[in-house]
């Protein structure tokens, strides 16, 4: 997968002040009955960066980009991309594109008509879901049911339809899950191709030896609370590995 | 909302849903028409009201199948995640509502066409080979067609009101049968002194558009005025709940 990376061509920088950030979480809450989801959670993500959104299972990770995203309201605080709440985007599709961790398909439905789909109602046109099959390398599997496919060919039929609209932001939810290691060396690879054009990444991981290797900035929560975000190579000292950093913080280490 | 509908029309054609809820509704139909003209004794098969009562099983199945079609339109979506990349593309979710309900609309009408057409054709067919004379005229078959269209065109705006507000697929399925199977028939029954508001129920208002029961039911413009009202207030509900709901 490694060659069409370097074919995609350029992204044109988006319009406007290119240092306003591009995701502004403040003092975002999230409560569940007596469950605090997400509690007083502040950050902000600025262009040309990919973002490592760190934390145990269960700390929150999901529910934060479920309120990003607007498929769920926050109790109280507010999460902006682009400075509006995501359900009052013009053209979501075109500036955000996300990947949620369960890989969203019908199994009944091709690859191809799932994307199609998403297209028509996105108003994108049809050539740009070959593109994207081609990229994702399931040009030959796209005419087959999802129920067919592996689940790394689902996560890259969810990638591939998160590109659709050639965002300028991109959500990944645990997006190694899945995938063998040729395809998480690709992700990586596509992931700083899609940085280096200006464009934000934000993914949330548990798997800290592979976000180690992907990301430059990290949020790390834990039971919805942020307990450090920064620069990665301010935060990990020298001798000292992003895990280490991980374990002192949650109260993991032995 | 162009865009969002023919999106909506690309998910019908997509998967084998559609294909199988209607041949499924086919078969009903002509199980159930030809064991009654068929089966049952002449002398209840002799006057007009029954024969439409027979033949108006088209109706009532390509009613309750639409109605299953509807609420797949959400239940599906909602059970294999894609509600997420829906309502990711289009976040204003009143328009996907909208959309859903107009490709409903317009699949329920054919089912009811279809469903209706072939009631009658073979519940005729099958009376006339016994030799039973056909009690009920050419204007009868039209309302028994064209009323299946609207009653089933309409039910299926119910079934996509109801599955929005309900979400879940099981729940959702066994709440609309069990209301067209069960509920609507204990009120017939006059079960609690119940019997006289069976009329203005919304699986009696669409038997009531094919025509049928005229001295219960109420008369076809009446129950078609009354089930759209039934199916506007179903979808405006189902519209706000999703829209105002987390998406799981």
């Amino acid at each position: 997968m490694t060659k069409r990376i370097d074919e995609l061509g350029t992204h044109t920088p988006p319009e406007g002040g290119a240092r306003d950030p591009v995701v502004t979480v403040s003092s975002l809450t999230k409560r569940y009955g007596e469950i605090l989801a997400v509690d007083d959670l502040t950050f902000s993500l600025h262009p040309g960066t990919i973002t490592g959104f760190l934390g145990p299972n269960g700390a929150g990770k999901t529910t934060t980009l479920r309120l990003l995203l607007g498929l769920a309201e926050p109790t109280a605080g507010e999460a902006l991309v682009f400075g509006r709440r995501y359900r009052e985007l013009d053209d979501p599709a075109r500036r955000v594109g996300a990947v949620l961790e369960s890989a969203d398909c019908h199994p009944g439905r091709s690859g191809r008509d799932h994307l199609r789909a998403l297209a028509l109602a996105a108003e994108i046109p049809p050539d740009r879901v070959e593109e994207v099959l081609e990229l994702v390398e399931l040009g030959t599997a796209a005419s087959r049911r999802v129920k067919t496919y592996s689940l790394g060919m689902r996560q890259r039929l969810g990638l591939a339809a998160a590109l659709l609209g050639d965002p300028e932001l991109l959500v990944l939810d645990e997006p190694a899950n899945g995938l063998d290691p040729a395809g998480v060396h690709w992700l990586r690879r596509f992931l700083h191709w899609f940085a280096e054009q200006g464009r934000t990444v934000l993914v949330s991981s548990h798997m800290l030896a592979e976000a180690a290797q992907t990301v430059d900035h990290v949020v790390i929560i834990d039971r919805g609370r942020r307990l450090a975000s920064g620069r990665l190579d301010e935060l990990t000292e020298p001798g000292c590995t992003l895990e280490d950093v991980f374990l002192g913080l949650t109260g993991g280490a032995s | 909302m162009k865009a969002v509908l023919s999106a909506e029309l690309l998910k019908q054609r997509s998967t084998r849903t559609l294909p199988g809820v209607f041949a499924a509704m086919l078969g009903l139909v002509l199980l159930a028409v030809l064991l009654h003209t068929l089966g049952l004794p002449a002398r209840d098969l002799s006057t007009s009201s029954l024969q439409l009562m027979v033949l108006g099983r088209g109706e009532f199945l390509a009613a309750l199948f639409s109605a299953i079609l509807g609420a797949l339109s959400i239940t599906a979506e909602i059970r294999h995640g894609t509600i997420r990349p829906t309502f990711l593309v289009t976040p204003r979710r009143g328009r996907v509502v909208a959309a859903k309900v107009s490709v409903s609309v317009l699949i329920g009408a054919g089912f009811g066409l279809v469903a209706g057409a072939v009631a009658a054709a073979a519940g005729t067919a099958a009376l006339r080979a016994r030799g039973i004379e056909m009690q009920i005229v050419g204007g009868d078959y039209v309302l028994l067609v064209a009323g299946a269209a609207a009653a089933a065109a309409l039910w299926a705006v119910i079934g996509v009101g109801v599955s929005a507000l309900v979400r879940h697929q099981v729940p959702t399925l066994i709440g609309i049968c069990a209301w067209l199977l069960f509920v609507e028939g204990l009120v017939a029954g006059d079960v609690g002194g119940l019997g006289s508001v069976r009329r203005f129920l919304p699986g009696s208002a669409a038997a009531a558009i094919s025509g049928q029961d005229p001295g219960t039911l109420l008369a076809p413009a009446i129950g078609l005025a009354l089930l759209a009202l039934y199916a506007a207030a179903a979808a405006l509900a189902g519209s706000i709940a999703i829209s105002r709901r987390d998406v799981g």
